[in-house]
């Protein structure tokens, strides 16, 4: 018995893998969406957020979330950091492949009726990921505070405060005051990096299992 | 705990209804790696002709012109320039800004209960389709709209 039989046998007496992984990699994958390159968008967003969380983490270790402290760090990142460059310019493309991966992913499930019964809940969980993408794009905006940023989200903020009823808190707790300003940052930052990851994570759970669950809906 | 009865459900079940199918590893896989490949090797590649841009520091004073937001939310923008006209109390801007934002996604979100046609043919489901082509038009004509509008 070789190593590699010793440490999977090990591992096997203590969690069954073997049950866990003939499971995964005998399940059938029908043959249409392992040809139709259509059913790579899924993958391809994800594979996006995999890359926006790599890089994201990477660019949170140099970022610095104060009005005064950000524009330079950023500038840090792009000068002086060895790969910094790369680095944000990859998330600041992952992020818009991202969102169009996402969107053709989801016209492509619309046009091929793949909501209908039993799917309609992983719908709803699929437009809601849209909605947190989105989100994710326009919190990441303001953070480089370069001109851009500052009053793209001004309007942005400007437009969310107008809905009638919730739009006035929308706005209160996105700005945090009457402008743009410190508090801004770092309710943008909170939002960016910890409530829509930790949000998106548990989605995209449940988004997958549901697919496990109920298959890949098919047949063009 | 759940995952794991997921596993034993998809074991026990026996689909006998599935005509072809591949197994997951290594066919399926192996096109999802070689994709993942293809992707991350495009983004390495914009990334690195077209690097990130970085504009002057912010400037409360300063408003400079033109301010373009990310492109997935030009439609909005030109929904609420090309919508000008007051219904009864509500005025244009409320409506602008309601219209694409509640109005647009609380359809979204209910597309599989407002759709209760169950056939999945494509030819089978005209109204949807046609829908779905004049709400992607409808996108594409007011994200053209708030560029040239500016």
């Amino acid at each position: 018995m070789n190593l590699e039989d010793r440490i999977f046998k090990w591992f096997d007496e203590r969690f069954k893998i073997k049950d866990l992984l003939t499971s995964v990699i005998k399940h059938p994958a029908p043959e249409y969406a392992a040809t139709n390159p259509l059913y790579c968008l899924g993958g391809i967003a994800f594979l996006c957020f995999m890359i926006l969380v790599t890089t994201g983490v990477f660019l949170a270790m140099y970022y610095k979330p104060t009005p005064l402290e950000a524009y330079k760090s950023v500038e840090h990142i792009m000068t002086v950091v060895p790969m910094g460059s790369l680095v944000r310019s990859i998330h600041h493309w992952a992020a818009n492949t991202m969102i169009a991966a996402v969107m053709l992913h989801m016209m492509r499930i619309y046009f091929m009726g793949a909501y209908k019964k039993p799917r309609e809940l992983n719908w709803v969980v699929g437009v809601t990921l849209l909605l947190i993408t989105t989100t994710f794009g326009f919190s990441g905006y303001l953070l480089p505070w370069d001109q851009l940023a500052f009053w793209a989200t001004k309007i942005g903020t400007g437009i969310a405060g107008s809905i009638p009823v919730i739009g006035e808190y929308i706005s209160l707790i996105l700005v945090g005051g009457t402008d743009i300003g410190a508090e801004t940052m770092t309710r943008f930052f909170t939002i960016h990096v910890m409530i829509l990851p930790i949000t998106i994570a548990i989605l995209l759970l449940l988004h997958f299992a549901m697919v496990r669950i109920q298959g890949i809906s098919g047949r063009l | 705990m759940s995952l794991i009865e997921i596993e034993k459900h998809e074991i026990e079940e026996e689909r006998p209804v599935r005509i072809r199918g591949l197994p997951f590893f290594p066919h399926f896989l192996l096109r999802e790696v070689v994709v993942m490949c293809l992707i991350a090797g495009s983004l390495i590649l914009m990334a690195s002709l077209y690097p990130a841009g970085l504009l002057k520091p912010a400037d409360p004073f300063d408003t400079p012109t033109p301010i373009y937001p990310e492109w997935y939310f030009l439609y909005v923008f030109g929904f609420l320039k090309f919508w000008t006209w007051d219904i009864g109390p509500l005025p244009a801007k409320v409506i602008g800004v309601t219209l694409p934002m509640v109005l647009w996604y609380g359809l979204l979100f209910m597309v599989p209960f407002i759709d209760r046609n169950p056939s999945s043919d494509i030819r089978k489901r005209k109204v949807a389709v046609a829908l779905g082509i004049i709400a992607i038009l409808g996108i594409l004509y007011f994200t053209y709209f708030s560029i040239v509008h500016h």
